[in-house]
């Protein structure tokens, strides 16, 4: 086994994880990167479709940049964000994040004149290369920035838990390198979690492969505060085919170059959605979106696993395809484009809800700790708060280091820690390999916490959940001891960091007594802004857990109402 | 509006030179598709790396579902037959590129293929292989690193939009829809030769390309990158072309350009390409022996072997080259490949 010091171990190499490692390796502190994938290669930042402008960059009028704070704060979050935290990163995005993309060579796609092409709209966006795939060119400037800035990185590494110095402050992370099998224990004065937005916890999800909650029941278990665990978001039109399209989006967002947006049909063919006519506000519709679905579910037009249909047989294909890539899976398919409507269903998306920190340092309830973009609990993504949270963190954990003092290696914890997982590797029982229990576990999020909850499905998966870890985990079944690329032991691994963050989604949903935005609660169907608008914080105590309420400041933007039926609120 | 639901008629894509045969065949996803109903079984035979029972090749029958890529396959697979069957993927959706395999000795991208009705699944080629299907990627990335594929400008940054067009940006914007998936990588017949020559390979030109051919950059940074690039090895088979899942034209529209950059920024590098052009252009033909005097000097003589085989195949007439005898058709060569025929 392996030992390895560093100044900061940065988990996750997305844009959070990337950002922050660059920015302290600028102050002269030493990160290194774990990534459970490829830096730049894995994870929800690839996903990113376009960016959105801030503030009054390339000629946003005033009313454009109050429309995108006003979207975000209501529509993407639904009011459960420290405002000022948003204002904070409005501006950072307007004046440092757009010009800093450029001057490392990002590309935003010009027009033959050299305009740079934007969505109109009241919220304007732009996009790098193309919209549609801006993720990937974003991504892998970062990933050369981080190769060129010599960062050390330890990629398809998965972290499999935090180590704690005596005082109980995190001193370092243990790490399993999933290609040769071989343990790492990697020292560090702070610890950054960088995790993501978005875990594969349902049977249908954005999350991608290695994306299992593994940041959040890393930190639980060390005793970190979480928030909002219950506010999940989803997409409403992922293609309904083949299953692992299940995060491939009819983007329902504004268009580059059009003022025309995808609509949504339901099984009789008749419209329910359309951005640009139904709420132009609405820049990222999802929320919204979700709200027209469940009217045609309860209708009986659709089903949240198919049976309704998204595409853009109102636009014609040149104005599609020359800005956006939107067009590739309807053509991969061999459909006709674009009046082809696809078949769609819904997914699991962001998780607004994560470690509860402080906006201004990143740092967790734990010392040594912070969090950094999706895995906090402080926002709902969008590609450019989660690099914001990496400037943000960086200052913070620069703010810390000098009085951090190096950590002893924690020999036994690290024992114990090789010992779970060789016991995990040699699992023997005659039950299911771990994907089968992974799957087994989606599903039952699927079907009892999924977009319409109630009190009694939620308390019956807690039930199904704990017969998968009491009856099923102990009789699992490893089919090859081997440690190269043993990806059924990384199952395992995942499968107990999956089921105790399920555990955690559930309690935290059986305790907003209210609907809110995407989170629809059958028994509790109005959003109820007396009593929560409000955050939910989870806070470990002995074995169990407790809940507290914390209201949330409204500086900027007020719902302006006490109590209303959710779907009839616009956000 | 087609009416939801209905199944589509396939369509043909509209002829694309490099996908010809694709075409002539209806080797379309689906038609492909077309041939599969829910329910019917597919045959994957997949290279294993532990031989069971003697055959390295494992073979599995999988139920189709509607639409269903080679990724989902190998998560039935995985699921219900093979739990150890050790394959790489993160996105499933044509963003990281990390999951491309050969199917029937193509190169695909396993989330973005359809499935067939009989498959062979085997790991990229020109990679070694870590287990199963999964290829370590090391080589690639060392390449990749070396050649320092980020802009250096050589004029201040004009602040936020700086002035470019699409126009000058169009063949950099090309190669910025690499998701460094390998497949051409795996293709490339050059890469195939091993250590026999020092050619970068398809892929990494793509990633170099990002920014080489992005005016923005500075041509003394680029020109050190190409240099360590071998790319005057690049034959133009077209083979990494065919194979992108991404669609970059990656020789006309990547290797092509980057060779013009490296003829103007690195002449050396092309003296092989100067010296064709030039004896074309004065003699009406492609002359063998003169390419090797011009391109070897006097090192080309040593081998004599190689010099025999040539007079015997009658590829050489040393007594043409010494009197340097044009065809007919040297006034249009010259004519057609103009002044630059006489530059070094």
């Amino acid at each position: 086994m392996q030992v390895i010091t560093t100044d900061v171990a940065v988990i996750g190499g997305g844009a959070a994880g990337c950002y922050a490692a660059l920015n302290l390796a600028e102050r002269g502190i030493k990160p290194l990167i774990i990534c459970k994938g490829l830096v730049g290669k894995s994870g929800a930042s690839l996903f990113a479709g376009n960016l959105v402008i801030s503030g009054r960059a390339l000629g946003n009028s005033e009313e454009n940049a109050r429309n995108t704070a006003e979207f975000l704060i209501k529509y993407h979050n639904q009011f459960l964000i420290d405002q000022k935290w948003a204002q904070r990163c409005g501006q950072w995005i307007e004046k440092v994040y757009y010009p800093e993309l450029e001057k490392a060579g990002l590309y935003f796609r010009r027009d033959d004149s050299g305009e740079v092409v934007t969505s109109p709209g009241k919220i304007r966006s732009i996009a790098a290369n193309v919209q549609g795939n801006s993720g990937v060119p974003f991504m892998d400037l970062r990933r050369k920035q981080v190769i060129k800035a010599n960062i050390a990185r330890m990629e398809e590494t998965v972290a499999t838990c935090l180590l704690s110095n005596g005082d109980g402050s995190v001193g370092g992370v243990f790490c399993l390198d999933t290609i040769t099998g071989e343990y790492v224990a990697v020292i560090a004065r702070a610890v950054i979690l960088a995790t993501g937005y978005s875990d594969r916890l349902h049977t249908r999800s954005t999350g991608t492969r290695e994306m299992s909650a593994d940041g959040i029941a890393m930190a639980w278990r060390l005793g970190a505060t979480l928030v909002n665990m219950e506010m999940q978001w989803w997409h409403t039109n992922d293609l309904a085919h083949p299953p692992c399209w299940q995060r491939m989006q009819i983007y329902p967002n504004p268009m580059l170059g059009s003022e025309k947006s995808a609509r949504m049909l339901n099984s009789a063919g008749e419209e329910f959605f359309n951005q640009q006519q139904d709420d132009p506000l609405a820049f990222g519709p999802y929320t919204v979106q979700l709200k027209a679905l469940v009217k045609q579910v309860r209708a009986g037009k659709a089903r949240y696993e198919g049976g309704y249909y998204a595409g853009f047989d109102n636009c014609d294909a040149t104005e599609v395809e020359t800005y956006t890539t939107y067009g590739k899976t309807f053509r991969q398919l061999g459909l006709p484009f674009p009046a082809h409507m696809a078949e769609t269903a819904v997914s699991s998306h962001y998780r607004q809800g994560g470690i509860d920190v402080d906006t201004s340092t990143m740092r967790s309830s734990i010392p040594g700790l912070y969090a950094a973009g999706g895995v906090g609990g402080h926002s709902n993504g969008l590609i450019g708060l989660a690099t914001y949270d990496g400037q943000m963190v960086a200052e913070g954990v620069a703010k810390d280091i000098a009085t951090a003092k190096t950590a002893s290696v924690p020999q036994p914890q690290i024992e114990a820690e090789c010992r779970r997982l060789d016991r995990l590797r040699a699992s023997s029982g005659d039950g299911s390999a771990p994907c089968k229990l992974k799957e087994q576990l989606r599903a039952v999020m699927w079907e009892k916490v999924g977009v319409e909850k109630n009190a009694s499905d939620l308390q019956s998966a807690l039930d199904d959940i704990e017969r998968i870890r009491v009856e099923l985990l102990p009789g699992m079944k490893i089919s090859n001891s081997g440690r190269a690329a043993n990806y059924e032991w990384l199952d395992a691994i995942d499968l107990i960091n999956m089921i105790d963050v399920c555990e955690l989604v559930i309690h935290s949903s059986l305790e907003r007594k209210e609907s809110r935005g995407p989170f629809i609660r059958q028994d509790f169907p109005s959003t109820d802004n007396d009593n929560w608008l409000a955050a939910n914080v989870l806070k470990k105590s002995g074995n169990g857990m407790r809940f507290e309420k914390r209201p949330y400041d409204l500086p900027l933007f007020a719902p302006g109402f006490s109590q209303k039926d959710n779907l009839e609120v616009a956000w | 509006m087609a009416a939801p639901g209905d199944t589509p008629t396939p369509v043909v894509p509209a002829a694309d030179g490099r996908r010809l045969g694709q075409v002539e065949q209806h080797d379309t996803l689906a038609a492909r598709n077309s041939r599969l109903a829910p329910g019917d079984l597919v045959t994957l035979k997949v290279r294993r790396s532990e031989a069971l029972a003697g055959d390295a090749y494992q073979e599995f029958r999988v139920p189709y579902q509607k639409w269903m890529r080679v990724l989902d396959a190998l998560n039935w697979i995985a699921e219900n037959a093979a739990p150890d069957l050790a394959f790489r993927w993160f996105c499933g959706s044509k963003m990281c590129g990390t999951c491309a395999v050969r199917m029937n000795g193509r190169e695909v991208l396993a989330c973005w293929e359809a499935v067939e009705p009989n498959m062979v699944i085997e790991p990229l080629r020109n990679l070694p292989v870590v287990r199963d299907l999964v290829v370590d990627r090391t080589r690639y990335e060392e390449k990749v690193a070396s050649l320092q594929p980020w802009i250096e400008r050589h004029e201040p940054y004009a602040g936020f939009p700086e002035p470019l067009t699409h126009k000058e940006m169009k063949n950099a914007s090309k190669a910025l829809d690499c998701i460094s998936c390998m497949c051409c990588y795996s293709a490339c017949p050059v890469i195939g030769l091993g250590n026999l020559t020092d050619f970068a390979g398809p892929a990494p030109l793509v990633q170099l390309g990002q920014t080489a051919l992005d005016p923005r950059n500075n041509p003394e940074k680029v020109r050190r990158s190409i240099e360590l690039t071998g790319i005057f090895n690049c034959i133009s088979c077209y083979k990494c072309e065919e194979v992108c899942p991404a669609h970059i034209p990656i020789v006309s529209g990547v290797i092509e350009p980057l060779k013009a950059k490296a003829a103007e920024l690195a002449p050396g590098m092309a003296r092989h390409s100067f010296a064709l052009r030039d004896i074309v252009a004065r003699r009406g033909r492609v002359d063998p022996g003169e390419l090797i005097l011009k391109v070897q000097g006097l090192r080309g003589l040593r081998n004599l072997r190689r010099i025999w085989r040539l007079l015997v195949r009658r590829k050489i007439n040393p007594i043409k080259t010494l009197l340097g005898i044009r065809t007919s058709a040297a006034g249009a060569a010259a004519r057609l490949l103009g002044d630059g025929a006489k530059k070094p």
